[in-house]
Formats: structure tokens, sequence, C-alpha cells
């Protein structure tokens, strides 16, 4: 078998990320989905929804009174958030476990696809652009393609590393040169065999933007942006380092200076006690 | 004991068995200080470079930026009777993506904001490992004030 036919293999063989993701990120996509047709997928899924309402009632949200229905969530802490935490509940089993080759530990992915979202969506309010929800989804998965690449990473990590180290290609240059393929490329492949909306495998397979053709796409963008902002607050960093290649025109394009960088850096260092937090909960 | 520093956070001990670490800095810098007579050691977190994009987080946490986090490590050693003149400084992180630069390139700004500050206060670097697209793991023992770095792609070694 050759590398990619393994790969496909793996691929077909991945446990899925549970269905309900794929219909909310349907739904998102949808002008025409409304806040109550976003409730009622959830509501239609009981474990989902018992996993929600022990979340909401958790001392991290600290209501007054308990919540017991998707409808009474909803209203009280705002769809936004609902739909956070379902997606951050149903990723967190794809994302957590330990990835040997990229030299992650237990939990640490997951911290950076979770600091990724939250970063992203503090992008999206800054220059008022994108779906806030698409891109919160897409930050969050964006790094899929690594759990199954992370073996073949692992096999050939001398060889990735050498190319990085003293050739000066980026680590994504160096998978796609030695194992023939990159975490984004094999990303979107995961994403479309689980059915994702074309836009969703699209920020997937480009969040590096090394496609010259998708700078001015600014979903991607704003994830792109927010994994740069991860790598230089060493959230969620393994072995392959901050070594990914940093595009200028990418930000000048979404009219970010580099104070505002410096701002949502702040406020975001400010809040990771609290991601802790919510990584625990949900 | 292990002591951990967060991002933006600082950690002072004079407890031989302790050992102060931060994990994984990527453009933010890791200033580690030592005294080896008085046997205190010292290791700052900082971010960013200067207060003044935003004076009341700087207040709230003064480890944040380097104007504001650095005089606050040396003065807190001072109170645990860890003398200047005595001081083994050691510098570390302030990496970079490829291609950063400029005002983009955050790493390099926390850099030259350290390097201004002790300028203008007589401090000198003993030792430091900075820059480049790698990201670093220190370890500072106190009854030795041996550091160990661990940067990505490669063992931990002692610096």
């Amino acid at each position: 078998m050759t590398t990619i036919q393994k790969l496909v293999k793996e691929i077909k063989d991945l446990k899925p990320i549970p269905a309900i993701v794929n219909q909310i990120v349907a739904a998102i996509d949808d002008p025409n989905c409304s806040a109550e047709d976003i409730a009622n997928i959830i509501k239609f899924d009981p474990s989902v929804t018992t996993n929600l309402l022990k979340t909401c009632n958790s001392a991290y949200f600290g209501l007054a009174n308990p919540v017991d229905s998707v409808k009474d969530a909803v209203s009280i802490l705002g769809i936004d958030q609902i739909i956070e935490l379902v997606l951050l509940k149903s990723g967190a089993k794809a994302l957590s476990k330990k990835q040997k080759g990229y030299g992650l530990h237990e939990g640490i992915m997951w911290k950076h696809a979770v600091s990724s979202a939250l970063i992203a969506k503090k992008i999206c309010k800054k220059v008022n652009l994108g779906n806030e929800n698409r891109i919160f989804t897409a930050a969050l998965l964006k790094d899929i393609g690594k759990t199954v690449l992370d073996q073949f990473v692992s096999g050939s990590f001398e060889k990735i590393i050498n190319l990085v180290h003293k050739d000066g290609y980026s680590f994504r240059e160096a998978e796609k040169k030695i194992i023939g393929i990159d975490h984004g490329e094999l990303g979107a492949m995961i994403a479309t065999e689980w059915n994702f909306s074309t836009k969703m495998i699209n920020i997937i397979r480009h969040h590096h933007l090394n496609d010259e053709s998708q700078r001015k796409n600014n979903d991607i963008a704003i994830v792109y942006l927010a994994d740069c902002i991860c790598m230089m607050m060493g959230i969620g960093i393994g072995e392959d380092g901050l070594a990914y290649r940093f595009h200028t025109d990418v930000i000048s394009h979404l009219n970010i200076t580099h104070e505002d960088i410096a701002l949502i850096i702040a406020d975001f260092s400010q809040d990771m006690q609290k991601v802790e937090k919510l990584i625990n909960v949900a | 004991m292990k002591q951990i520093v967060g991002v933006a956070d600082m950690k002072i001990s004079n407890n031989l068995g302790d050992s102060i670490l931060t994990y994984s800095l990527g453009s933010c810098i890791g200033l580690v200080i030592y005294d080896p007579v008085a046997k205190i050691g010292g290791l700052l977190h900082y971010i960013l470079p200067e207060s003044k994009i935003d004076k009341t987080k700087a207040r709230n946490n003064p480890f944040m930026f380097a104007d504001t986090g650095i005089p606050k490590l040396f003065e807190t050693a001072y109170q645990f009777d860890a003398k200047k003149n005595r001081m083994e400084i050691s510098v570390f992180g302030g990496a970079q993506i490829l291609g950063q630069q400029g005002f983009f390139n955050i790493g390099q700004q926390n850099y030259m904001a350290l390097k201004k500050i002790f300028l203008e206060n007589q401090l000198i670097i003993n030792k430091e490992n900075i820059g480049g697209e790698i990201s670093r793991t220190i370890r500072l023992e106190i009854k030795t004030g041996d550091i160990f770095i661990k940067t990505s792609g490669t063992k931990e070694v002692k610096v």
C-alpha cells in the first residue's frame, strides 16, 4: 500500500465526529436558519442535551436558577454560547489524544484548538467580518488532519525536522515533501468524508494559506491569524515549533494592525485561566 | 517542588528543593535571574513589550509586559535579599513565525524592550537563547542555579 492509500484507510477507520456537529455546521451556513432551528437540532439529541444542561448548570456559569431545557439555556446564555458548548463537547474526543509525532502531550492539541477558536471569534468581532460561528468551528477543527498524519510524522520525524532546521522549510512544507501530503490537505479529506460544508472544507485545507489564491478569503485569513497568535503565545506548540510561514499581506488585507494583535494577545492571556476551566467543564 | 510559571506570570523562590519552570515560550520572553550566594532565583514569563497599550491590564497584571514585569521581578528578588551585583541573568524565547518582520515580529520587539531596560539599568545578560522559529521550555534549579532548556525538535540540555 502507498502512503496515500494507507492514509485513506486511516480516514475511513476514524471514529467520526458526532453527527450533530454536521447538522449545526450546516445550519450555521444556511442564512435561513434561525436560533430556534439550531436549538431544535440540539433538543432532539438526548445525550447532547443532557450534557449541555449539565455544563450550563455547572459552577462555571454560576446561574442563579438552574436551566432544565435547551430553550431556557438559549434564552439565558444566548445561542452563540450554546453552539460553542455543543461544538466544544463534540470536538474534545477527536482532538484530545496525545500526538506523538507532533510532540503534543494529551490535551495540548485540544487546548490549542479551543484557544484558536476563541481567538478567531475575537478577531471576527474586531474586524467585523465573517460568520463567527463558522469561523469558531473551523478554527476548532482545523488541525484534525494532524490526528491521522501524526503516526506518519512520527515515522519520518528526523527527515522532516532536518528540512525545517537545515533547509528553511516550514513544517507543513516538510510534511508535504516527505510524506506527500500535509495536515491541511489531509484535514480536508477527513472533513469531506464527514460531509462538512464546502466552505468548512476549504478553510481546513488552506488554514496555513500556502496557496496565494486563497489569501483574500476573510474566513480563512481569520482562522490563519488566530493560529499565528496561538503560536506566538506558545499555546499548544509541539515539536513543529513556530516553523510556519507568516504572510504580512493577509494581516494587512484584514485591516489589522500590530497594536490590534497585541491587544488581542493581552486580552486572551487574561482569559487563559477561564479557558482551562471551560475545557474542564465542556 | 515544581513551581510553574504561566503565561504573563512570575515566580521567585529561595527554597533549595524547588525548580521553577515555564512551558513553551513562543514570542514571549522567559527571563531568569539567580543570585548564587543567597540562592534565590526567579523566572518571569512576559508576552508583550510595552504596557502603554493597556494601562489597566498592566496594573492588574504587571507580568504581562516587559516594562512593568522586569522591574517587578528584580524588586521582588531584592526583597528576598538577592543583590544586583551578584545576579546571573539569562534570557530565552522571543521566537518568530517564518518571515514575521518589523512591528509584527513581537518576539523581536519583546527582546528589544528588555535590552532597552537593561541598558538604562546597567544590567548585563550572562546567557541567552533567543529568536528562531522554535518554542522553548525552561527550568531553573534553585539549589544549583542550573538552567535546562528544551526546544522544539530537540532534547532537553543544560544551558
